[in-house]
């Protein structure tokens, strides 16, 4: 993968989870900072699905369709955990949110085994 | 956690949203590569990609029956997890034959982040809990009302 962009994905990701969690521990609801940080991260996982459209699909290997089923997963685990998480009212609405970011840095990690192993993209 | 509320809490409120949330990722993505596993390559390991594949819908049994409130449904969908984890991840271990590929349960799950073991410890842990204290708040209830 693009090194760079996919470790600001991986750093961003963490970052999110570490201060979702310690929002988590201080019983603290879901709000709007919490909301623009998710939005950041979807703004990077956008560039990388973009990245990926223009160089992925030239490239040869049988990891492509696996790749961008991944990355569109990626993209909605955190936009679907912060509508399942703003609906609670106990520390955990944040909770839920922190754990979606780790999902993420997870599934970004698998992402850049099927780029590295699976598509032979020529840069 | 526990904090005082006074509207009954439904059993995916609270930790239990957490719990779902994981659930659902789960179902999703060891279902859709078991699916693709069976439908492509089932021969290669019949074993592990049927395994992979009821994994994945006892994960979207345990999401759905927390979500719709179905406290036993959860637990017996949990608890067969947790036992389908642990036998087939010692399986994994004494009988590696059986398992050219690895399954979701395969090592205990080593392949997914261990998160196949820890999830069900997690979901018992917290359905026995919240069965607890439905259990304590019925009984409070019944003694005010002699």
């Amino acid at each position: 993968m693009i090194e760079w962009l996919y470790l600001t994905v991986q750093a961003a990701a963490l970052v999110l989870a570490a201060w979702f969690f310690v929002d988590t521990a201080r019983s603290k609801r879901v709000r709007m900072a919490n909301v623009v940080g998710v939005g950041a991260l979807e703004v990077l996982l956008l560039a990388q699905l973009v990245t990926a459209i223009v160089v992925v699909p030239g490239a040869a290997g049988d990891g492509k369709a696996l790749f961008f089923s991944y990355l569109v997963t990626t993209l909605l685990v955190p936009v679907a955990a912060l509508f399942w998480g703003s609906i609670d009212r106990s520390r955990w609405g944040i909770g839920t949110v922190a754990a979606s970011c780790l999902i993420v840095a997870a599934l970004m990690l698998r992402l850049h085994q099927i780029w590295e192993l699976q598509i032979d993209v020529v840069a | 956690m526990s904090s005082p509320e006074t509207a009954p809490r439904r059993l995916s409120s609270g930790f239990g949203r957490l719990i779902v949330l994981v659930y659902v990722v789960f179902a999703v993505s060891a279902g859709v590569r078991a699916v693709y596993q069976v439908a492509t390559k089932f021969d290669q390991a019949p074993v592990s990609y049927a395994l992979s594949t009821l994994a994945a819908a006892i994960y979207l049994v345990a999401a759905a029956a927390i979500i719709k409130g179905a406290a036993h449904t959860a637990l017996a969908a949990v608890t067969v997890e947790l036992v389908g984890v642990l036998g087939v991840g010692a399986l994994s271990y004494a009988v590696p034959d059986w398992f050219p590929e690895a399954s979701v349960w395969s090592h205990f799950g080593t392949g997914y982040g261990l998160v196949p073991l820890v999830l069900p410890m997690a979901g018992l842990i917290y359905l026995l809990r919240r069965r607890r204290d439905a259990n304590g708040a019925a009984l409070d209830a019944g003694g005010r009302a002699v």
